[in-house]
């Protein structure tokens, strides 16, 4: 392959380690002679490694209360009890 | 009691035992919503009505997935209808994304170095959020679910009703394209 183009679909999965040893092979001969390559690597890497590093959103105080509510109704309606 | 136990108890009326099941998720359906839909009033609205959709339907769960996979199902379909009315940013092919660098043309691409030096981590969390929820939720789904909720790519074809290939080219190109979103930002703030 000499297009970068066709090497694309595989970079990702190269980055996830996804690929098997043969176009990983095929790859890393690639990158070593295209540093554009190596940078398209190095930001997709990091485009996962920085929404991993995100704070997570906390539930909302009082919405797990206000659900059990919800859900204790729905529950009798269905059930007609709200336990086993 | 087992997963199946449990089911075939809530099954039968057992709220203690729907708790249970429900228990794992509830964070993970709420924080998904979130990232998708990009504010609290839509995501609380998606994660009440998934569990009450649960309930309405935990009877005809008949253990052919896990109990997870379903779920998560419930809440695809309730997001796809919060979604359906709103205008999304749609992601072009995946040719798009790759600057025409090869053959010796001068480069396009920006090597970030460490984009911790150009934003606070608040700063970068909410370029990435707002992105995410701006984008089609064909493709922020599916990368959402993999890389924030790390769901192997063939349960994320099952709760998406979609083939193993469907789902890796929407989620390549979702990753490609918040790739390129991040860059316009790290080069603005690097042109100064």
């Amino acid at each position: 392959m000499d297009n970068c183009r066709e090497y694309l679909e595989n970079l990702c999965s190269y980055v996830d380690g996804e690929v098997d040893d043969s176009v990983c092979r095929e790859i890393e001969k690639h990158l070593a002679g295209c540093p554009d390559c190596r940078i398209m690597v190095d930001t997709l890497r990091k485009t996962v490694r920085l929404c991993r590093e995100g704070k997570e959103e906390p539930l909302p105080e009082g919405l797990k209360a206000r659900m059990e509510a919800i859900l204790e109704k729905k529950w009798k309606e269905k059930f007609g009890k709200d336990e086993g | 009691m087992n997963e199946k136990e449990l089911v075939l108890a809530a099954r039968g009326g057992d709220r203690d035992a729907f708790n249970e099941l429900i228990s794992n998720y509830t964070d993970r359906i709420y924080r998904l919503a979130w990232k998708l839909s990009g504010n609290q009033e839509d995501a609380e609205d998606i994660f009440q009505e998934t569990f009450l959709k649960a309930v309405d339907n935990i009877d005809s769960f008949r253990l052919e997935s896990s109990f997870g996979t379903w779920l998560y199902s419930i809440a695809m379909n309730v997001m796809r209808t919060c979604f359906a009315k709103r205008k999304r940013m749609q992601l072009g092919p995946i040719e798009d994304y790759m600057p025409d660098h090869a053959n010796g043309a001068n480069s396009k691409l920006l090597d970030w170095g460490d984009p911790h030096d150009l934003f606070e981590n608040e700063q970068l969390r909410e370029m990435i959020d707002s992105f995410l929820s701006k984008m089609s939720p064909e493709n922020s789904t599916p990368f959402v679910l993999r890389y924030m909720e790390d769901m192997p790519v063939k349960d994320i074809a099952e709760v998406m009703d979609l083939s193993v290939p469907a789902v890796k080219s929407r989620i390549l190109r979702a990753r490609l394209a918040l790739r390129e979103n991040l860059t316009e930002k790290f080069r603005e703030k690097k042109d100064g």
